[in-house]
């Protein structure tokens, strides 16, 4: 019954009430500066515990990036897209320029996820079978294939990796984020997304 | 006097609380980080970013920074050597146009290793650029250098925001896993999946802990004044307090120009002549030598 | 002229149930020190966050009735012009803290609103000076002692000089070392800046000598708004919704219970001393 009624749920999330208004505001960028610190924090927390410097794997910062476009919209994909500088220098695993070459991957990782909630109407507290397999399958699997894609086409470009290393590398890479976004990301779906709708800063179109 | 009761913690790390950096204003020494970081791109001789890890380090010295603060990036720098040097032997590319070497009973490819000695040494070099600066300013140097060119008001806040709450989330993260540990829980004898587990469970309050914040936040934001768009209330131009408190000097002039003229020279030589070539390497000619190769 | 003005206000956060304040009327004349006291969750910050507009600007919920500043609408008030009208500090400082120095902090408002960088520097030299932390200008606002950081707050606020300034519980978080400090900052704006101060505060001792008025706030509605010592008088009823009269006020005003006191209820312990002297011979045992 609880699955039959989340299911006729599912999507409306996204859905402006009649009479309600929503427009950007300081709570949203107040809340991209936090998450761009969060994104610091976990980011350098998972490159300096698994330290393979350049080659992500293992690496929970996706997560924060596609959970956090999936809550906070645009904000969120913005914060995905820059947190990785900081936290690539930090952590040394990736000097500058890298990190500016890695910026598409970034958004793209942030960007496909929350694209996939929104268009196909999936409901980020993960209620249905449905909502589990548009985050596993986008959230995860293909936001770190395309960032993993174009990731090792920058190892390659810099010279970091030989072009016959692309496709283990982008295997590895693939799955390798793959675990943590799964278990880190599901996480914070499943127990984080009902505070978060209940906040103002939370974004039901792109930017409100 | 030991140089660490110098030293001051910041968000982003630890720097000196006294360094010859400071006398430089911070867009002077953001042209530094842009240097060192983004000029080994143009060279490939790898004795020539040695020489640039080597000047980077003498940078370190000069700047007062605390050695025993590297520390950290051993280990990263052993992986990241490893990594880069199995990935050249396991997928070295076509092998019938490279040139095998026998080395302790292994057959290497000698231009994949090459290039990963080179890719390695040049990937260093750019880290530790970005490393100095970190070591050599404080979060406010960091403002203030991206607003003295020009960076407008909101995204450099948003910056300092963004850096502000990394040290919050920090201590926040600090302050839970010291409350585990004073519950007597020793991480060393958890299973990974047990480690996994509870780094998650960790992160969880802390996204809780955010949204509070960002109501609070956004509150102190309003209740001084500040709107969406950065202006102030008279309508005109908003005033830079602590940029316009910083005097760019004669010497960070000649420093910021010598220091962006040599690495469009570089660039310029670099692609218009082979001297930052592989090529042109007489320690990679040395090596090859003592190889049998060429 | 009244600098603040509250008729019929009602207010209910979003997700709440009840309303946190009910029909509230209140009005408080310009240059007028008042202690704002009522027992935990009694609607305190709920009326002082209506006052700073933060109700409804910044917080989401429903309300009813007018909150009028120097007779403007403060809902119309734009944010920039009502942070010159009004300055609010947090209970908790650390969370109205954006900047990464305490220099950056003060200087923060003032650019806001507008002023140009020498009225900046000298507005920035008279708050720190004021509140004590001129030798703090260059550290972080996260890494200082608590009593520093509620003064960094009240500078950071002060240095836009408003006319109105509200102060929740701003002794809430501090050392008694502290609190006398933010006290005597509070007192020197009351006398030398001619500012209405609104201060909200279980620590009825240290304010209640500052105040013109008392408003005791009791689930959500004004109950009383009267000087203090009017308020202090009905011990019994302050203590009957747990709020907690000046220890001095109390002992005297057991003594008048006996009998053994007929003159009006101090409330320092300076006026407790004279008080004390017009006691008959023996009351004190």
């Amino acid at each position: 019954m609880a699955t039959n009624s989340a299911a006729g749920s599912s999507g409306r999330i996204w859905v402006v009430e009649e009479g309600e208004r929503r427009s950007p505001g300081i709570i949203h960028v107040v809340m991209m500066a936090l998450f761009i610190g969060i994104g610091i924090v976990v980011g350098t927390l998972g490159s300096l515990a698994i330290p393979i410097g350049f080659v992500s794997a293992f690496w929970p910062g996706q997560a924060v990036q596609a959970v956090g476009s999936i809550w906070f919209g645009a904000w969120g994909v913005i914060a995905g897209m820059f947190f990785p500088f900081i936290s690539n220098a930090m952590s040394g695993s990736a000097p500058i320029p890298v990190s500016a070459a890695y910026l598409p991957a970034n958004f793209i990782q942030g960007f496909l996820a929350v694209a996939a909630f929104k268009l196909l109407k999936g409901d980020p507290r993960l209620l249905t079978a449905r909502d589990w397999t548009i985050w596993v399958v986008f959230g995860v699997l293909v936001a770190n294939f395309v960032g993993a894609f174009w990731g090792t086409y920058v190892l390659s470009w810099f010279g970091l990796i030989t072009d016959q290393a692309r496709i283990p590398a982008l295997l590895g890479w693939t799955f390798g984020n793959s675990i943590p976004s799964l278990i880190f990301g599901s996480i914070l779906l499943k127990y984080v997304t009902p505070m978060v709708i209940r906040s103002k800063a939370f974004v039901k179109g792109w930017w409100a | 006097m030991a140089r660490s009761e110098f030293a001051k913690k910041t968000l982003l790390g630890i720097v000196p609380a006294d360094s010859p950096f400071y006398a430089f204003h911070p867009v002077t020494r953001l042209a530094f980080l842009f240097v060192l970081s983004v000029t080994p791109m143009f060279i490939d001789r790898p004795e020539i970013n040695l020489a640039i890890i080597a000047m980077t380090f003498g940078l370190f010295w000069w700047g007062r920074v605390r050695m025993s603060d590297l520390k950290k990036y051993r280990l990263l720098l052993v992986t990241v050597a490893l990594f880069m040097f199995i990935v050249a032997y396991l997928a070295p590319g076509d092998k019938a146009q490279l040139t095998p070497v026998r080395l302790v009973g292994l057959t290497l490819y000698w231009e994949p290793m090459r290039w990963a000695f080179v890719s390695y040494v040049r990937l260093m070099a750019m880290l530790f650029g970005a490393i100095l600066y970190f070591s050599t300013n404080r979060e406010r140097d960091v403002l203030v250098g991206l607003r003295t060119l020009r960076l407008p008001f909101q995204v450099s806040y948003v910056a300092g925001l963004s850096l502000r709450s990394a040290g919050m989330f920090m201590e926040d993260f600090a302050t839970i896993r010291e409350a585990e540990q004073a519950r007597a829980l020793d991480l060393d004898a958890l299973s990974l999946r047990e480690k996994v587990k509870l780094y998650t469970m960790y992160t969880v309050p802390l996204f809780a802990v955010a949204l509070r914040r960002a109501d609070e936040i956004s509150a102190a934001l309003y209740a001084r004044g500040y709107t969406l768009s950065g202006r102030p209330g008279t309508g005109g131009k908003r005033t830079d307090y602590l940029r316009d408190k910083s005097v760019l000097r004669v010497r960070d002039w000649v420093v910021s120009f010598g220091l962006l003229g040599t690495f469009v020279v570089i660039a310029i030589v670099s692609r218009t002549t082979g001297v930052f070539s592989i090529q042109a390497s007489p320690l990679i000619g040395f090596v090859e030598q003592l190889l049998g190769i060429g | 002229m009244n600098a603040i003005e509250l008729s019929g206000v009602t207010w209910r956060y979003e997700h709440a149930k009840e309303p946190a304040l009910v029909d509230v009327d209140l009005a408080i004349p310009e240059g007028e020190f008042v202690l704002v006291i009522g027992p935990n969750e009694a609607g305190k910050t709920t009326l002082v966050s209506a006052i700073k507009g933060l109700i409804p600007n910044s917080i989401t919920g429903v309300l009813k009735g007018d909150v009028l500043v120097f007779g403007e609408r403060v809902e119309s008030i734009k944010p920039p012009v009502l942070a010159k009208q009004i300055g609010f500090v947090f209970a908790d400082p650390e969370s109205q803290f954006t900047a990464l120095t305490v220099e950056e902090e003060i200087v923060f408002g003032l650019e806001n609103v507008g002023w140009p960088r020498e009225t900046i520097g000298k507005r920035v030299e008279w708050a720190a000076r004021i509140t004590g932390v001129e030798d703090l200008l260059d550290k972080p606002p996260y890494d200082i002692s608590g009593g520093q950081k509620q003064r960094v707050a009240i500078a950071s606020v002060i240095a836009m000089q408003p006319r109105i300034l509200i102060l929740d519980e701003p002794t809430a978080m501090i050392d008694p070392l502290g609190k006398d400090l933010v006290v005597r900052i509070c007192a020197e704006l009351k006398n030398d800046h001619d500012m209405t101060i609104v201060v909200v505060e279980h620590n009825i001792e240290a304010f209640a000598p500052l105040a013109d008025k008392v408003v005791m706030v009791n689930e959500g509605r004004v109950e009383r708004v009267a000087p203090p010592r009017e308020i202090f008088r009905d011990l019994d009823y302050l203590l009957a919704r747990d709020v907690h009269p000046p220890q001095v006020s109390q002992v005297f005003g057991r003594l008048r219970e006996r009998g053994l006191y007929r003159g009006e209820l101090p409330l320092s312990d300076e006026e407790g001393f004279a008080s004390w002297r017009t006691l008959p011979e023996g009351a004190a045992r």
